[in-house]
Formats: C-alpha cells, structure tokens, sequence
C-alpha cells in the first residue's frame, strides 16, 4: 500500500502543469496511508474500520503570490481544473515579498527510498484480518479479570489494536524528492473500575511502535485497570507551594508550550513569551534539549520538514541557554533571520541526577505530589501562564500515601523549568517527545 | 448534471446521485453487499465538501486557498458492532471492496434490530427543515471579492485601540454535500454550509504582552460577512483587554462560582453534556449511566440539545445517520430525561434516536455527539446572583474544558473574570483554573438567571473526532468549585 509509480507521476504531473500554467514556483506533496483498527469492548470485538487516504497539497507561488490547496480527487482531468482555479485564486491575493521555496542547499537529499531511517516494518504486508481480530482479543483482559480486581470491579473495558502505513512524498519546482515512509503499530486501553462505595474511576495506558516486535501490548489493558483502581479513595491536600514529581507519560504538558513558543509564527507574531530568548541563558544549567531527528527505527524521526528542508541534530536548550527558534524560510525571511526547521522533530532531554525512573525519584524528592495525568487547564502564550488540572499521588518519606482529586497546579513555564531539581531516566520511546520524569520545586497547587 | 433548487440551497435527489455518480440500484447493492454476512444494518455516507481560507496578517491578505475532500463511508453493525470502511472513490468496485471489508464485523447472523427509523423522540422537528438557508453561497463568488471584509474587519479593529501591535483575521468557509442510504432503504441528502471568521491581536502596555481572540461561525452563506459582523468581532476582541493587563491570579480554595452567560456553556458541554452521551452510558462509563428519571440537579433546571435553531453551528437538518434533527430535553424541571442517542444506543435502551448521531467527515462512523447544548433561562437576575456572593469568582470566558465521563470531574481555564468581594466585582482575574464534579456542581446550583445567550463562537468538539457544536447558557451560580490559584 506504498505510493506507486503511477501516483507519483500524478504528483510530478501537477508540479509541472501548475509550472506550465502560470506558476512560478512550486511544492507538492502526496501523501498515502492505510490503516487498520480492531476495537474492543468488554473482551469482544466492538468495531473494526480500514482507513485508505490519498490526498496531493499544492504550494503555489505566482507573481509574488502564494496560496496552499489540496484534494482527494487524484484523476488527470479534475485535477487540471483543480490547478488552474488554484493559480486564478493565487493571483487574487495580495503579493508577499517574503514567499518562496527554500534554498536548494538546504534541502533534504537522502531520503529516496523513504526507508532509510527504517522505519517501515518489513513484515506489515504479511498482517491478515484474521491475525488482528486474535491479537486485538488477546489483549484484553476481561475474561481474566478477577484475577486483577482487588477492592474493585472492572466495569468497562474499551480497547484498541491500529497498524498502520503512511508513505509520501514532496518534490518542488527546483528539483526536490524527499519520501517518507513509516509503519505505526498502536494499542491502548482504557479501563473503568468501581470500588466498594460504587465511585467510578478511570484510566488508560497505551503504547506505540514503527516495528510490531516493539510493540509492548500485553500488558497494557491491566496496566490501565490498576492506574484506574490506584485512584480509589482519593483525599485531598492543603494548597500551599510543593515539590512535584511529573510522571514521563504526561511531562510534555509542560514542555510543548516552551517549543511552541519557540516557533516562527508566534515569535513573528510577538506572541509568545520566548521572544528575545535567542542566545541568552533562561533556563537552569543542568537544562539541555535537544532535537535528534536522524535515529534509526526510532518514533518521531525524519529526514525533512514539512518545506523538504533537511532536519539535523541540533541543540534546542543548551546549558539553559535558548539555542534554537524554529523557523521556516517565510518567517525568517521576515523576521530577517537565518531559517532553520518548521517544528522541532523528535525532542529529547537529557536525563538529571542519576534517578533510574519515576519510583526512584520519588525517593528521592522524599515529601511531594506524584502527578500522573493532566485535566484540563490550558496556558497564555503571551505570559507563559499556565493552570493545569492534576491527578496523581501524594507522597510522603518517598512512598505513595493515598490518591489525590480536584489538585490544580497554577504557574508559569520559565519560573517553573528554572525550579527543575532533577529527573529520571525513563523517557518513553513510543512518543516523538523524549522527556523523562520531571520533579520540580516550590509549585503552587491548589485543593 | 440537473441542479434543481428548493428550500434555499437543499438541492434535488438527482443533484447528489449526480456528484456522487450512484443510482440507487447501485445503493441497494451496496447494502445487500454490506450485510450479506450477517449484518443486521448497513448504511452509507457520501460526502462532497468543498473549503476555502483566507488569512491576513501584517496588514496583507497574503495566504488562501482552496481544499477538497470527497469520500464515502460504508457501515456494517452487527448488533452493537460497527464495521466501517471507507473510499475517496465512489467506482462501484472501491465502494464494493468497502461494503465487503466493513461487512467482516458480522462473522455469523445476528438478530436484526431496527436501529430506529427517523422517527423523533421529542420536540418539533421538521424533516423538510431548512435551517441553514444561503443567500448567497460561498461557492457562487469569487475568492478576491472577500478580501475587502478581512480588510475592512483589521482596520476596525486597529482604531480601538492604541495597544495593538499585531492583528490577524482570517475567514474560513466550506459546503457540504451528503447523501446518506440504509438498509432500511431510507434515503436522506442535505447541504451544509458553515462560515467562519476569527480575530486574533496581540497588545502591548508598558513591556507587557496580551493577546485576545474571538470568532463568529454560523452555518450561512457569504451574506454573514456583513458590516455589522465586523464591528460586532472588532469590538468584541478589544472588550476587556484593560481588565487583562490589570488581572491578578486569585488566592486558590473553594468557593461560589459565577458563571456569566453564553460563552460558560462550554462549561455545560463539557461537564455535562458528554456524560450525558449514551455511547458512555451504554458502555456503562458515565457517571450518569444509572441516573435516568432521577433528580441531578435542582427543580425547574431545563438542560436541551438543539438542532433545530436556524444558522446556529451545531444545528442539523438531518443528523450523519439520516434522522431529522430535533430538540433533545436531557433534563425537565431537574430530572434526567433523556441521553443523546444514535441509532445503536437507541436501539439499545429500546428508544428511539435523539437524531445525536454525528461524524466529523466520510472517514468515521458516526457516534453520539452534541449539537447546541445549553440551559433554559431561569427567573433570577444575573445581578442578583452577584450580590448574593461574598467572596467568590465571576467568569465570562472559558477555555479549553476537559472531563473524566467515569468519575464526572472537569477542569477549566479561566481567560477572563472578576473576583466578587461582598457582592460586588472588583479585581480582574485570569489565567487560573476551575475543577470540580458534573454531578455536584448541578445539585450544587443555587440560582439561574433569565438572560440565556447562545454563543455565535467557532466551538469544535474533539471526542474522538472534530465536530462542529454551538453552547450557551444564562447567568448561573454554582454553590462551591475549587478555583486554581497562586497560593
């Protein structure tokens, strides 16, 4: 279910009937993917869906003008039409001295093949319905559920097995050809429990893989259950200024807003409370981000933005200090800086005194508030302001005394970062974020 | 291709047999196809919708565009299982492969359950409705002839105020063709339209930098781009920015909540209206889903989900199973009355469908989803329920609600308000939170004010899938919530 030669010459077809017809420069980009889901439902299959999409975007720049376009409808002739009401309405808009494609040196040239940050699993086209329908089943711990309830009943149990394959490709009028190909293997559970009082609580867990071989999903329905049923009998705590220790499964809450600050649009924009960061030490010493965007077989890794322009490693937050803004060639351009990246690609921060993962860090921070999942709450990109609904644990000598409810964790992001203390060692690989369990101190909650 | 208009822009069966190249032989193959391993019921979803956008930024309407997407979705439920399958082709042989890939759910016969028939539960609907007529459809002008309201908006909102240092303005628009058919052999069409413009400027005073937001959507034609729209969203975006770059962050702790009308009725989809969505309760995962008949909050509360009011953003003609859109009580006088039902849970709890069945596009079976949720007015003035606070807080603008169905619990960020010392609003507040319980923070209502407005904002619900809803509510107090705070 790869892009075939066909599709391709679709999309080398609309770059040069869009250059034929009045466009001066331009970038397409056709995209194909098929998915898989089996659904479960109290150890039953539930629902199960096959997803096929193609679509084609279209970048067009004519007389200093430039508009994004896109369709479904992949035929030779709507697609002519399609063009050529795109370049009339190009022309419509007003002229934009900043607009144009990337330098051609800062294009991408090594992904070809699309795999050559293997990240296609070999064995996708080998999956039949029947296999998925048995491991989707397989996961599922309903009919063994007794053997988990302990002071509580399972009441519901959703689930749900997806592969996928996703493969595309962009070229431009000034000859780039970057592909991208990838497989995507996902499970997750969530999972309703009841205790003696008839309180309902819930939870999930999830875990995602290029390769199936990694795919960590039998455990995952039960880990779900016994993070819902670790919820029971939830008290809560005094406001006042706490240590908090934040679990690897939620710590990008508080990290994606300091990288969407550091974006283009919200720099140009002087919304974003990062503006004038650039070169200058704002975060704590021990503090270094990185962006590695070229590991092998690794989630989140890829060879090119979405310009074509090439991705590399490259410090974000170095020894506190700003080293990155993500900046595509229209915003820079604008903002009279040199481009780098549209978006930071697969994020990784490097681990703080030598904490092996979350329970050995709790140990450490001795009195705090484990937080395990975020509710609601949102942050001002302006200031950095944040309030955040929290759940998880309260923590006392190291060990967890008793479940917390109704917590919220009010701030903002540089102040906070700057009170990092340490952080463990257990970034998950399944997500393109690599951030580690956080503990920060001196955070303000409410109860 | 045979374009007959009627009722403002629902066009002729033969319109949509047309764009989308079926007959409805081929439609009765489809679903022959669809439940020949057994499926109880098969229906399917044709979707044609055409996107336009515009944004201006930095004085200049610099970027725009157009977007097509096209598809069909094919459903196969064998009891209360979905098979789903869908194609951006609509060639016999794509929609066949579809017919057969979603039929696979159905592994033996299963009883064959009626999954409701169009009827409505409650309320007035009309199925002839035409609640989102266009004057003038977005597709009949030109792209350049918008661009003098984008301009004209960013000017009227520059002159109020001398803070402003950035202002972008966009306009968004799309129509929706679909045509829907069942095993039932019900065959249902409908054009959606849907119109919306937002604003968003950055401010700065003295070093410090604001920024504000607000939008206008409404299921119309181009004729919603009107003078009075922009000096409606230009002086909407500047209300309050004085109280933004005064406002504190509270002392946290619990305390009596006012929220204002219209916008806060985000606070009642989120933290009840999803608990109210029988998928949940079917599966037995909303706090709700042994409460029907019982009291949840105090008497004479009225809480309803509406299709039914015209050009509103969550209104429907038919919902994206083919049943007419209506007007849903989920509570009378303080009782739970009904949950929001789709075919499936309709058939489960032996009622019919609330007509609650909605998908984001072809690519999804459709689920329970709300339309314009809100509370019927009650007989209090809303400063009345001020004075009687103490100390507490005063909202007019949430944003970004979340809720755990299971436990009930919810959170909001607060983007504006007041503090309320004795009975008065005093000093402006923002960017702090609010949690509590649905269940407890209905029963805990003390006074419902007679001033209901429904909000015109770009509202989008992301359960599982983006669709598009409308809320509101009037002036309510809430005995006791827990407010985020600085200490």
């Amino acid at each position: 279910m790869r892009l075939t030669d066909n599709e391709i010459a679709i999309a080398e077809f609309c770059r040069d009937y869009a250059l034929q017809n009045g466009a001066d420069k331009v970038r397409i980009t056709l995209s194909k993917s098929l998915m898989d889901l089996t659904g479960i439902l109290n150890g039953e299959i539930d629902k199960t869906a096959r997803a096929l999409d193609r679509s084609i975007q279209i970048a067009l720049f004519a007389d200093g003008r430039f508009g994004t376009f896109s369709s479904n409808r992949l035929d030779e002739d709507g697609l002519k039409d399609f063009i050529l009401k795109a370049i009339s309405t190009v022309k419509m808009l007003e002229a934009d001295p900043f607009r144009t494609l990337p330098s051609p040196e800062r294009l991408a040239k090594d992904a070809v093949t699309g795999n050559e940050l293997e990240l296609f699993d070999p064995h996708y086209d080998e999956i039949e319905s029947s296999w998925r329908r048995d491991f989707s089943l397989g996961t599922s711990i309903w009919n063994r559920k007794e053997s988990i309830e302990n002071g509580f009943t399972v009441i519901a149990e959703e689930g749900e097995y997806s592969d996928s394959v996703f493969d595309s490709l962009t070229i431009d009028s000034q000859g780039l050809y970057a592909r991208h190909m990838e497989t995507s293997f996902e499970i997750g559970y969530e999972v309703t429990v009841e205790d003696r009082d008839g309180n309902r609580y819930s939870s999930y867990w999830w875990d995602a893989s290029p390769l199936l071989k990694d795919l960590k999903a039998a455990d995952c329905a039960e880990k779900a259950a016994r993070r819902a049923a670790a919820q029971i009998g939830p008290e809560s705590t005094r406001s006042g200024k706490y240590t908090v220790v934040v679990d690897a499964e939620c710590a990008s809450k508080l990290l994606t807003p300091v990288l969407n600050a550091l974006g283009g649009y919200a720099l140009q924009q002087k919304n974003s409370f990062m503006d004038g960061t650039i070169g200058k030490k704002v975060f704590p010493e021990v503090l270094d981000i990185w962006d590695c965007p070229r590991e092998k077989g690794q989630t989140g890794s890829r060879f090119f933005d979405s310009e074509g322009v090439m991705t590399k490693k490259a410090p974000i937050i170095e020894k506190g200090v700003v080293r990155q803004y993500f900046l595509n060639t229209y915003v820079a351009a604008k903002m009279s800086l040199e481009p780098t990246v549209e978006d930071a690609t697969r994020v990784v921060v490097t681990p703080v005194g030598g904490f092996k993962d979350a329970m050995d860090l709790l140990s450490g921070m001795k009195d705090c508030i484990y937080i395990t999942g975020f509710n609601g709450g949102n942050s001002n990109t302006s200031t950095g302001n944040f309030s955040y609904g929290i759940e998880g644990f309260l923590v006392k000598g190291g060990k967890i005394v008793c479940p917390l409810r109704e917590m919220l964790m009010t701030g903002d992001f540089i102040t906070l970062w700057n009170n990092l203390v340490a952080t463990a060692d257990d970034a998950r690989p399944c997500m393109s974020k690599l951030i580690p369990t956080l503990a920060f101190g001196n955070v303000d909650i409410s109860a | 291709m045979t374009e007959f208009r009627f009722q403002g822009m629902i066009y002729s069966k033969q319109y949509y047999l047309d764009v989308f190249k079926v007959d409805t032989a081929t439609l009765d193959r489809l679903v022959q196809e669809g439940i020949s391993s057994g499926g109880s019921y098969c229906d399917i979803f044709f979707e044609n919708t055409s996107y336009g956008s515009l944004l201006l930024r930095d004085g200049a309407v610099t970027s725009g565009g157009n977007h097509i997407d096209y598809g069909v979705g094919i459903r196969v439920l064998s009891g209360e299982k979905t098979g789903y399958a869908y194609s951006e082709s609509t060639s016999y042989a794509d929609m066949l492969a579809c017919a057969k890939a979603a039929a696979r759910i159905a592994d033996s016969p299963s009883d064959v359950s009626p999954y409701g028939t169009g009827s409505p539960s409650r309320g007035e609907p009309n199925p002839d409705a035409d609640r989102y007529p266009m004057r003038t459809p977005w597709g009949d002008l030109r792209m350049d002839s918008y661009l003098p309201f984008l301009r004209s908006l960013e000017a009227k909102i520059r002159e109020k105020d001398s803070r402003i240092i950035k202002i972008t303005v966009s306009l968004a628009f799309q129509v929706s063709d679909i045509l829907m058919y069942n095993s039932s052999r019900e065959l249902k069409w409908d054009t959606r339209p849907m119109g919306s413009v937002s604003a968003t400027v950055v401010f700065s005073q003295n070093g410090k930098v604001e920024n504000k937001s607000t939008s206008r959507s409404f299921r119309t034609g181009a004729e919603m781009l009107s003078d009075s729209l922009a000096d409606e969203i230009a002086a909407e975006v500047v209300k309050g920015i004085d109280s933004r770059f005064e406002a504190i962050r509270p002392n946290g702790g619990r305390m009596p909540v006012v929220m204002g009308a219209g916008a806060s009725g985000i606070l009642l989809h989120e933290a009840m209206g999803h608990a109210f969505e029988a998928d949940f309760n079917r599966k037995g995962t909303s706090i709700f889903s042994d409460k029907m008949g019982q009291r949840v909050c105090p008497s004479g509360i009225n809480i309803i989900d509406d299709a039914t009011i015209p050009g509103a953003r969550g209104s429907l003609n038919y919902d994206d199973e083919g049943i007419p859109g209506q007007k849903t009580y989920m509570v009378e006088d303080g009782i739970l009355t009904s949950y929001l039902h789709d075919r499936i849970s309709a058939a489960h709890y032996g009622v019919k469908s609330t007509g609650n069945g909605r998908r984001e596009s072809f690519r999804y079976a459709p689920l329970p989803r709300m339309r314009t949720t809100y509370m019927e007015s009650g007989t209090a003035r809303a400063e009345d329920l001020i004075s009687s606070v103490k100390k507490g807080i005063y909202v007019d603008e949430f944003s970004n609600g979340q809720v755990k169905i299971g436990e009930g619990d919810f959170t909001f960020f607060v983007k504006s308000g007041f503090l309320i010392e004795n009975g008065r609003l005093t000093s402006p507040v923002k960017d702090i939170n609010i949690i509590g319980n649905g269940p407890r923070a209905l029963a805990d209502i003390e006074g419902v004010a007679d001033d209901l407005a429904i909000d015109p904002g770009a509202w989008t619900c992301g359960k599982e899938q983006s669709v598009p809803v409308s809320c509101g509510i009037p002036t309510v107090l809430v005995r006791e919530l827990t407010v985020g705070g600085v200490k």
